[in-house]
């Protein structure tokens, strides 16, 4: 019934969701920020041109699927996550 | 990947057996999460129906719909058979206008609701609006059932109802969905005076139970549920003669159950089973109650063979 968060710090949780997503969409310009396994990205790459946003954030969540399985997931939440073009 | 075909067919026939089908953290009149709130709120401004599915009551729906729609959160919005998106996805499309074209529904068609409004409320209502200058009488319900009745502007997605002769009270669509059925009466007590609202869709309270009413029903055969929601520990300590420990597979028979099934939660002294309790009112169970006093309470009062500690 309650939600479990590692304690690793915000900074680090930061820097591996922007790590993460670059290994998907190398070019991507990754804003990550947030902390308590509650997340905000804004992630910009010319991969996301023609793409609705549904195939959009897909490919990010995509990337960043490890972070967010199971019950004690570092990630617990993308409180917002926006893609752009550059 | 965890979704089997049999799950995958019967995630597919939810999707096509409804027009719009929202899968969320908790129910429609009450949502567990503020991500699905957000959407609810959104979409009771523009539907007057749509499907939702609790994932929280079911763990294999909800693992196996990340997998079904590829997407890791909730809630998830489908219409017609197809992804819309998560909550982002949603607010991003109301944005800009095209929330509506997504979900192929044409313009609001919201129902009006009944309201029921008593001679002495509507005699208040009118006196108040003699001064209101041009403002219309509002009532918002708050998607928390948080009531608010004021004078305030009229805008074009409001719902209009004549509640009394020549009364007029405007509702926002979310608040007319909520407000359906409800009776608004004016009570004049030692404090003054105030409205009173009763609204049948309001979600069931956890109900407080006294050991002693506890015996009662139990003598009387009352087919009830008694949770304990203690740790091991203090059960290894004492136990009140037909409960069970609250662990998780026991809370996954419990969400498979009649939402009219009667819940009694016991904890040590009834703070950490009031929590429990409304836990379990918030996935739609109608009649939740908490011990009060707990198992010390249940010692003192009726069966002093359980030990205190």
């Amino acid at each position: 019934m309650s939600h479990h968060h590692h304690d690793a710090p915000a900074g680090d949780m930061c820097a591996a969701l922007r790590a993460a997503i670059l290994t998907a969409i190398p070019d991507a310009q990754v804003d990550a920020t947030g902390g308590g396994g509650h997340y905000t990205l804004v992630v910009t790459s010319a991969v996301f041109a023609g793409k609705g946003m549904v195939d959009s954030q897909r490919l990010v969540y995509g990337a960043i699927a490890h972070l967010m399985k199971g019950d004690n997931a570092p990630v617990h939440a993308i409180d917002s996550l926006r893609t752009r073009t550059p | 990947m965890a979704l089997s075909e049999a799950l995958r067919v019967h995630l597919q026939s939810i999707v096509d057996a409804h027009d719009v089908v929202l899968f969320m953290k908790g129910t429609r009149l009450s949502p567990q999460c503020g991500f699905s709130a957000t959407v609810v709120g959104i979409l009771d401004a523009i539907l007057p129906a749509y499907h939702t599915v609790d994932v929280l009551a079911d763990p294999a729906v909800r693992d196996g719909l990340k997998d079904f729609s590829e997407w890791p959160t909730f809630p998830q919005l489908y219409a017609r058979g197809v992804f819309v998106g998560g909550s982002d996805i949603v607010k991003e499309l109301q944005a800009r206008g095209e929330l509506q074209a997504a979900l192929g529904v044409a313009e609001a068609t919201v129902k009006t609701p009944t309201l029921h409004v008593t001679p002495k409320a509507a005699a208040v209502f009118r006196e108040a609006a003699a001064d209101a200058d041009g403002l219309v009488l509002r009532l918002e319900v708050s998607s928390g059932f948080r009531y608010d009745l004021s004078f305030g502007d009229a805008t074009s997605i409001d719902v209009v109802v004549t509640v009394a002769d020549g009364l007029r009270m405007h509702l926002d669509p979310g608040s007319a969905y909520r407000a359906d059925g409800t009776t608004i009466d004016y009570v004049v007590g030692s404090q003054g005076g105030g409205f009173t609202l009763s609204n049948p869709n309001e979600p069931a309270k956890v109900k407080q139970l006294s050991p002693l009413q506890l015996e009662a029903m139990l003598k009387e055969g009352k087919a009830l549920t008694l949770v304990d929601v203690r740790t091991t520990t203090e059960r290894d300590l004492a136990y009140i003669e037909g409960s069970r420990l609250l662990d998780a597979a026991f809370e996954h028979e419990l969400l498979a159950m009649d939402r009219g099934s009667p819940l009694v939660f016991q904890c040590h002294h009834g703070v950490r089973s009031l929590a429990a309790a409304e836990h379990f009112v918030g996935h739609g169970f109608r009649e939740v109650y908490n011990l009060q006093g707990g198992i010390d309470g249940w010692s003192v009062t009726v069966d002093p063979d359980v030990p205190r500690y």
